[in-house]
């Protein structure tokens, strides 16, 4: 871990960087010397305050704990099925999230607030237990992927059946929600992504060494005395909460877990340590500064953030596939 | 190599039978290992070779009869304990991600560790260690899916000395290489002084390097003894369908085998080998 230290050190610094010129932009146009007066709690107009510390400042940390959770899902989810192109949008999670937000649009007018977070989450969590129970009943957790991706078109059917039955303005709804957006987050919202983050974190730290020996493959890994079925299925349950809970607060922001990761494994390495303190530095940099895109591409309006990402890990999910056909 | 007449042995199987869907796999086998003894189990494809080999891994339970390891039954082991004790080295591991030696030898570690633990001087220390036994310390930052098939499998031979496992598992350990790579692993694997487990095709090989071979031929043991009594022409005729002729290898005293399609005829020349 010792020759990483300061990759992670600048890493840490740009993240710190990143969130603290984040914060000069928005619509409101306040100087550097005020934010700066302002996070000492000297500000000059009651208004500041709040654009500073109720909406910029908790935008920026649900940013980057977003990031960082994706990323984080992301690296997991490629080491342990050893599949570069897993993704915990792959996993059917978003659009299991999807279908809940669908639902309680439609069945609730108002009280939206807490329900459409809390109906995506327990959407998405609903489709990675199903997800894992037909693998389960494959009895071949080498088929998740698949098994993934078939789910996620099921219940993507579902969501748009409903969605075309009810009215246009519940449609519209879902329709901008799942296109990510960190414009409604809250700072509770932050404490909420970061202590589910905390805890997977430790999670992946006391088991680092056993999805290390998956990278090798199934058969060496259990020649090494590691249950791999269960491992398998304990990282999953991690991944899905930590990306049901961002996709709750944030709506769906595609591909920001196939991405981060590829590029940390470029310079810092493919263990798994190293891969997920990488990625969450650089995955908690990379959306605040998309955030920061959204804010300001277009004059008048935002634009959603899971456009952005999308757009940028589209091209990016293209390069990987030449690439590899290059080698 | 077993010198002590009173030895316990390491490992002993009590009528090993395995079948999957009615179908034989392996069938009443009993033999035992003394420490530091090099077995090889030999036979045709589908003789049972590696399927013994996975019994003795215990990553099949739903045989029947015995492993005893230590005198003590191998499914009473926690599935840490047999990774302390036992390594395996195949040639099937191809990684998706680049990992490089050292991450793989690194792996070695993992049954000795806690969880949270990270790794030390020492770890680092054993591990420089292995791979300068196995000939591989200029390559510790190589990618591991570039090295040779040899190479390759001396890494997972520093894995196993890292995992210090009393006994290695090796499934055929000498497919794809060529002679040299051939001899140089099997020449690592003898000189290291643990107790090993390998199946081998090449019946030569088997000879120069096994003190004890075991011949299984659909799922049955047909002898298990020292390489000279079980490579005997008659046995591996009947084993490999194939007319066998053994004679001693003039160099390495060991036994040497031939095979020919047809019963070889007669000449002058060969008079005296061709019974």
């Amino acid at each position: 871990m010792k020759k990483y230290g300061l990759t992670f050190f600048t890493l840490a610094i740009l993240l710190m960087v990143s969130g603290a010129l984040a914060l000069n932009f928005g619509p409101a146009q306040i100087s550097m010397a005020e934010i700066t007066h302002c996070i000492m709690g000297d500000c000059a107009t009651p208004i500041h305050e709040m654009i500073i510390w109720e909406v910029r400042i908790p935008r920026i940390l649900v940013g980057i704990v977003a990031g960082m959770g994706l990323a984080i899902a992301g690296a997991i989810l490629q080491n342990t099925t050893r599949n570069p192109l897993a993704d915990p949008y792959i996993f059917g999670i978003v659009s299991g999230a999807a279908l809940g937000a669908t639902i309680a649009t439609i069945t609730l007018s108002n009280e939206l607030t807490i329900a459409l977070p809390l109906a995506a989450f327990i959407g998405a969590l609903f489709s990675v237990l199903i997800v894992v129970s037909i693998s389960t009943a494959l009895k071949n957790h080498e088929q998740l992927l698949l098994t993934g991706v078939a789910v996620s078109f099921m219940l993507t059917a579902i969501s748009q059946f409903l969605l075309y039955l009810g009215e246009p303005f519940a449609t519209n709804r879902v329709l901008f929600w799942l296109m990510g957006s960190l414009a409604r987050v809250e700072m509770n919202n932050f404490y909420i992504i970061g202590s589910i983050l905390l805890i997977s974190f430790l999670v992946i730290v006391a088991y680092h060494r056993h999805i290390d020996a998956l990278l090798l493959g199934d058969e060496s890994a259990k020649s090494l005395g590691v249950n791999v079925n269960k491992l398998r299925l304990l990282m999953l349950a991690l991944c899905a909460a930590i990306t049901a809970t961002v996709v709750a607060y944030c709506g769906g922001i595609g591909f920001v877990g196939l991405m981060i990761p590829h590029i940390v494994r470029q310079f810092i390495g493919v263990t798994t340590l190293p891969l997920i303190i990488g990625s969450a530095l650089v995955g908690g940099s990379f959306l605040v500064w998309v955030d920061v895109g959204a804010r300001s591409a277009l004059e008048s309006a935002e634009l959603p953030l899971g456009i952005i990402t999308s757009a940028i890990g589209s091209i990016f999910f293209i390069a990987i596939m030449l690439k590899s056909k290059a080698k | 190599m077993s010198s002590s007449i009173a030895q316990q042995p390491l490992i002993k199987v009590v009528n090993l039978s395995w079948q999957v869907k009615g179908k034989v796999i392996l069938q009443q086998l009993s033999f035992s290992l003394n420490k530091r003894q090099i077995l090889g189990v030999i036979g045709p494809n589908g003789a049972g070779k590696t399927s013994l080999l996975r019994c003795l891994l215990n990553q099949q339970n739903d045989f029947s009869g015995d492993v005893y390891f230590k005198n003590k039954k191998l499914c009473h082991y926690s599935a840490k304990q047999v990774a302390k004790s036992f390594a395996v080295v195949t040639q099937k591991a191809t990684p998706i991600f680049a990992l490089s030696v050292f991450d793989v030898v690194r792996m070695g570690l993992l049954p000795h560790k806690g969880l949270f633990s990270l790794d030390n001087d020492y770890d680092r220390h054993q591990i420089e260690l292995a791979l300068d036994k196995v000939g591989l310390m200029p390559s510790i930052y190589s990618p591991y899916h570039v090295l040779s098939g040899g190479e390759q499998q001396r890494v997972l031979i520093a894995r196993a000395l890292v995992q210090k496992a009393e006994i290695l598992i090796l499934d055929e350990p000498t497919n794809h290489l060529d002679v040299y790579y051939q001899h140089q692993i099997l020449q690592l694997v003898n000189s290291l002084g643990i107790t090993v487990i390998m199946t081998v095709h090449d019946l030569n090989l088997a000879a120069q390097y096994c003190d004890r071979l075991l011949l299984l031929n659909h799922g049955k043991l047909i002898s298990n003894d020292v390489p000279k009594n079980v490579l005997t022409s008659q046995a591996l005729t009947d084993v490999f369908g194939l007319f066998c002729h053994q004679d001693t290898d003039p160099i390495t005293q060991t036994p040497r085998v031939s095979f020919y399609l047809k019963k070889p005829q007669a000449t002058a020349e060969n008079m005296s080998m061709v019974k």
